[in-house]
């Protein structure tokens, strides 16, 4: 394929605006899957993605597409001739819209040349919406701005254009109208996406240099690692050279996933798809390196990316302690899969051996448990999130905390410090009032306010990662019926007066139920948690006390009284299969329970330093 | 999913529900629904009684292709004593076509206090009824009126003096636990009972049971439940009054003179089948529970036109499951389970089903085991289901 019938571009937008419908009709206009095949999302074949209803990982797409040559309103850039009529190959990535998959969007710009910025006729410009228009400005990407939905009954469509125009500073003349769920005006974005995108750039002659911008695993195959090729050329057979894990294989196989891997001879300058070398860890493979010839070498490497780090961690304890090896394959295979999601042992005094592990967010950690709890037989303890944080000692060292038990003596503490992220709101202008007092409430620095036409704005607030993650997405959206939307990216460390919050079940300290605190919500945390923890844990023989300290301090106590009384009176003929039911459910229940001491904890307990949050 | 160990309960050769020798008949009839009850009837269609025996009749003869003997016959509610001398006359006859009772059987009936006239009372003698279960539930005018029961506390002692005239083996039922009752009232109740010098006595701990009036008003806040310290201390106190006057207990709910504990009833906790008539009457028979269609409108319609009403339910257990629910249900008695014919019979240890939980148990001063007898103890009873849980299902 000649580097002038290339195109490469990615989908972004906003969650549900509709990347991924957009692709299948694309898809089906250029015959890549036939009717036959088709099914809605065709992209999102990931099991989580089709339960969900979302995706989550980036897939690629090579298609072709018959240009005619331009129409009569065919908005070319400034100064440049029409690009001929023919076959182009146009190379695809449809990018995931959450948040916590953002890298994934960063990642995709960077194999390509243009991006079609989708928004939703009604919705309109939201979080994402920016986040990811700034992402592809950023990466200097031709940005094809297309209001999605236009089916829909009810549609805002200049209110949106106008929002495109003064958030975003795109031109909305050049936004393209279409309803991907109805197949309208699909041909406009496929010319202008020939029309608009530039052609990839590269010496085909030069030595080969190629992106490496994604991987995944493969039970039969191995590792799969996904190119962008930038110069010269990869052919099948090539002895190749990864620059910065510096190893070098054979590529066994290569081709371009159309949308299913098909194998081909080479691919050139621009093109996109896949190798196959034979590496069997995906930890072998580094996304963002550069692929180059182990003979005749690329001088330099690409720029390249970084993996993002896990921001999220909660431990992972099996019930069953002998089940410890078992979670350890599963969470091996979990990790194969997915590069972002990390796992350490670690002891507590409370659960056991278990797993610390990390993920990007709280959805990505969901994921990651569902699957567990689908694909592993292990019945799992887990503890509630918590983010990292960064504690510099006297003396000079710096330490990581994923788990809050680790957090050193105050004593030897120089400086505590926690994740601050940016957050952007997009919410109705009437509800900023109410966004702002809950930024504050949650020790939130105030950026800035941006006015998006008469009823929208755009707030902008630096506040500790920890003040986000769990609950402040449900909070947004109760504030604003459902309007408001936010996304955040961690911007650094900041110093904070911050401690650990212990809790004592019957006078010993709970480690898996420490958690670290803000010094000014210590207090009201603590009687929120062993509040919470009063109702998750059962009566047992004797009373129990439930305390929260600070160190030695203790700060808030609740009893749970003595189980005096648990008896059915009557159980006759037709009472006892109701009644063996009820009572082996109540058993299936504490299955789920930790012996702790004399007392047995419930799984949903751990869990519970979550919800008793902020605010009561 | 857990990986432990589970104790694997073998099928012993002999089936471990023996034949059935036991036959329950429900009648599902009251005057007025009280607000605490979640039982199968029907209040206030005395109308439907006639259609109700000629079902009962179908079902009898349906299920029971020849005649049968038991050793007891059960005649529960609802209120039985609620039907008219004649209905009652026609109620055992129909039984009495395809049940017969061995010479030394029991046959028992619940009543309620007023019902029992001389002429309900002869019919009941003539049928040969030999045991009567009285619902009295408490002596305090208070509690009555709020237990909605329609008898004072005179009446039911006058009533129970009259029908032991006539049929020694009469036992008396109480509630305690109701909404405003005070250890005190429940000890006089219990010291009235006494009085009457009764061969049985139930205490019932109140329930609330959804569904119930009891259980929506105590959700609008309209009822307070008895406080679950007080609640121990009465049951504790019917514990040491009962025994103490040569009532002792055999049961968690149930106490009796020596050699008039409810055999019927036995059949129950001892797992062995049991035929059973009626609506939301449950059968067990050949392993398999049956219970029967809880409408009673709806049974006697089905029944009537000869179909079969859907089950409730149709239960066949696991070897295993089996053996739990026999532990769960022989813990109940106070005497316990003989551990060695117990694991004879249902192919399982009682002790393997608790597992690891068992020692604990035991440590709790919950659940003891002496000469071959697993038992729970006076301060296991009080949280029983917290012990019996234990036993129904591998952790
Ligand atoms: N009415 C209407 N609905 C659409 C249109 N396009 C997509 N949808 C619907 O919007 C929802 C989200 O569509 P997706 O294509 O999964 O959206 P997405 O942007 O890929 O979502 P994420 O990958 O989770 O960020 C689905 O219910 C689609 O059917 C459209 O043009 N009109
Ligand atoms: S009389 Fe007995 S069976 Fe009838 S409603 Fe009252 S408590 Fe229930
Ligand atoms: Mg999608």
């Amino acid at each position: 394929m000649q580097r002038e019938f290339i195109r490469n571009f990615s989908i972004v937008a906003h969650i549900d605006h509709g990347k991924s419908t957009l692709a299948d009709q694309l898809l089906l206009r250029t015959q890549a899957i036939s009717d036959r095949e088709f099914q809605e999302q065709i992209l999102d074949d990931l099991e989580v993605e089709r339960e969900r209803g979302i995706t989550v990982k980036a897939r690629a797409v090579a298609i072709y597409y018959d240009y005619p040559g331009p129409s009569t309103d065919a908005q070319l850039p400034a100064g440049t001739a029409p690009p001929p009529p023919g076959r182009y190959e146009l190379n695809l990535i449809d990018t995931p819209g959450h948040v916590d998959f953002h890298y994934e969007v960063s990642r995709s710009l960077a194999a390509c040349e243009g991006a079609l910025l989708l928004v939703d006729a009604f919705q309109g410009v939201q979080a994402q919406t920016v986040a990811n228009a700034y992402a592809a400005i950023e990466g200097n990407l031709e940005i094809i701005p297309v209001v999605n939905k236009i089916d829909l009954p009810v549609t805002r469509i200049d209110e949106v254009l106008n929002e495109v125009e003064t958030i975003l500073g795109l031109d909305a003349a050049t936004a393209l109208r279409v309803s991907a769920k109805q197949g309208l005006n699909i041909e406009d974005v496929l010319r202008a996406i020939v029309e608009r995108v530039p052609a990839p750039r590269g010496d085909s002659a030069a030595p080969l240099k190629a992106l490496v911008f994604d991987s995944k695993y493969d039970d039969y195959r191995g590792v799969v690692t996904y190119v962008r090729v930038k110069e010269g050329r990869l052919a099948k057979g090539d002895r190749i050279r990864f620059m910065k894990g510096a190893t070098t294989h054979e590529i066994t196989d290569l081709g371009q996933f159309r949308p299913h891997m098909t194998p081909c001879e080479s691919l050139g300058v621009g093109q996109v798809g896949y190798i196959i070398t034979g590496i069997k860890a995906l930890g072998n493979v580094h996304v963002g390196d550069t692929v180059t010839h182990a003979g005749r070498q690329a001088a330099e490497p690409l720029p390249g990316y970084k993996q993002p780090k896990p921001m999220v961690f909660c431990g992972m304890y099996p019930i069953d302690a002998t089940d410890f090896e078992n979670l350890r394959e599963e969470l091996e295979k979990m990790s194969l899969n997915d590069a972002s999601f990390t796992f350490a042992p670690e002891t507590s005094d409370a659960l056991g051996f278990g797993f610390r592990c990390g993920f990007l967010g709280m959805l990505h950690m969901e994921i990651i448990q569902q699957r567990l709890e689908k694909e592993a037989d292990v019945d799992l303890i887990q503890t509630a999130p918590n983010v990292t944080y960064e504690i510099l000692k006297r003396g000079g060292s710096l330490v990581q905390i994923d788990n809050p038990v680790d957090t050193p003596d105050p004593g030897e503490i120089e400086e505590f410090r926690e994740p601050i992220a940016k957050v952007t709101f997009i919410v109705p202008s009437k509800n900023i009032g109410t966004i702002m007092q809950l930024c504050e409430d949650r020790r939130g620095t105030y950026k800035s306010t941006e006015y998006m036409g008469p009823d929208r704005a755009q707030l902008i607030y630096e506040l500790p990662l920890a003040e986000i993650i769990y609950d402040m997405h449900d909070k947004l959206k109760s504030a604003t019926q459902g309007y408001g939307t936010m996304d955040y990216d961690v911007i650094g460390f900041r110093e904070s007066d911050l401690v650990k919050l212990d809790i004592l079940v019957k006078g010993t300290r709970v480690d898996a139920l420490s958690t670290i605190v803000y010094r000014g919500f210590a207090e009201r945390r603590g009687r929120a948690l062993v509040k919470k923890l009063k109702e998750e844990i059962p009566k047992h023989q004797f009373e129990v006390a439930l305390q929260a300290a600070i160190g030695a301090k203790v700060i808030a106590r609740e009893t749970i009284s003595a189980l005096r009384k648990n008896v059915t009176a009557k159980c006759y003929g037709g009472d006892i299969s109701r009644k063996r039911k009820l009572l082996q459910k109540q058993k299936e229940g504490k299955k789920r329970m930790k012996q702790f001491g004399q007392v047995e904890i419930p799984q949903k307990a751990f869990l519970s330093v979550l919800d008793a949050g902020n605010d009561d | 999913m857990s990986r432990s160990e589970s104790p694997r309960a073998v099928e012993p050769a002999i089936a471990p529900w023996g034949p059935p020798r036991a036959a329950y008949v429900h009648v599902p009839f009251c005057r007025h629904r009280c607000g605490y009850c979640d039982f199968t009837l029907i209040a206030g269609r005395d109308d439907l009684i006639d259609r109700y025996l000629d079902a009962l009749a179908l079902e009898i003869e349906r299920e029971l292709p020849g005649p049968v003997e038991v050793d007891t016959l059960f005649f529960g509610g609802g209120t039985p004593s609620h039907l008219s001398p004649d209905q009652l006359a026609r109620l055992f006859g129909i039984v009495g076509s395809r049940i017969s009772l061995v010479p030394e059987g029991e046959c028992s009936i619940e009543a309620n206090p007023l019902d029992l006239d001389n002429e309900r009372l002869a019919a009941l003698v003539q049928a040969g009824v030999n045991r009567v279960s009285i619902g009295v539930q408490s002596f305090q005018p208070g509690e009555l009126r709020l237990l909605e029961r329609d008898h004072t506390g005179i009446e039911a002692r006058d009533a129970v003096r009259r029908v032991r005239r006539a049929i020694p083996n009469v036992g008396v039922d109480l509630i305690f636990g109701t909404p405003g009752q005070s250890l005190a009232d429940w000890s006089a109740s219990l010291e009235a009972c006494l009085a009457l010098e009764p061969a049985h006595v139930s205490t019932y701990g109140l329930t609330f049971e959804k569904g119930t009036s009891f259980w929506s008003r105590r959700e609008r806040g309209a009822l307070r439940q008895s406080p679950e310290d007080l609640e121990r201390e009465m049951y504790e106190l019917a514990m040491e009054q009962l025994p103490a006057a040569g009532v002792p207990q055999y049961e968690i709910s149930n106490f009796a003179r020596p050699g008039f504990e409810c055999r019927h009833n036995e059949t129950y906790w001892d797992a062995r089948s049991c035929w059973a008539f009626g609506p939301g009457a449950a059968s067990y028979l050949g392993g398999v529970r049956r219970q029967n269609h809880r409408s009673t409108t709806t049974w006697i319609a089905r029944t009537l036109t000869r179909e079969v009403a859907p089950p409730a339910l149709v239960e066949e257990l696991s070897p295993e499951d089996r053996a739990r629910e026999a532990a769960m249900l022989g813990l109940r008695r106070t005497r316990g389970i003989d551990s060695a014919a117990f694991e004879r019979r249902f192919g399982a240890a009682p002790r393997s089903l608790a597992g690891a939980a068992f020692e604990r148990l035991v440590s709790a001063g919950w659940l003891e085991e002496s000469s071959g007898w697993l038992r729970l103890t006076r301060e296991g009873r009080c949280v029983a289901d917290t012990v019996l849980m234990e036993f129904l299902s591998p952790l």
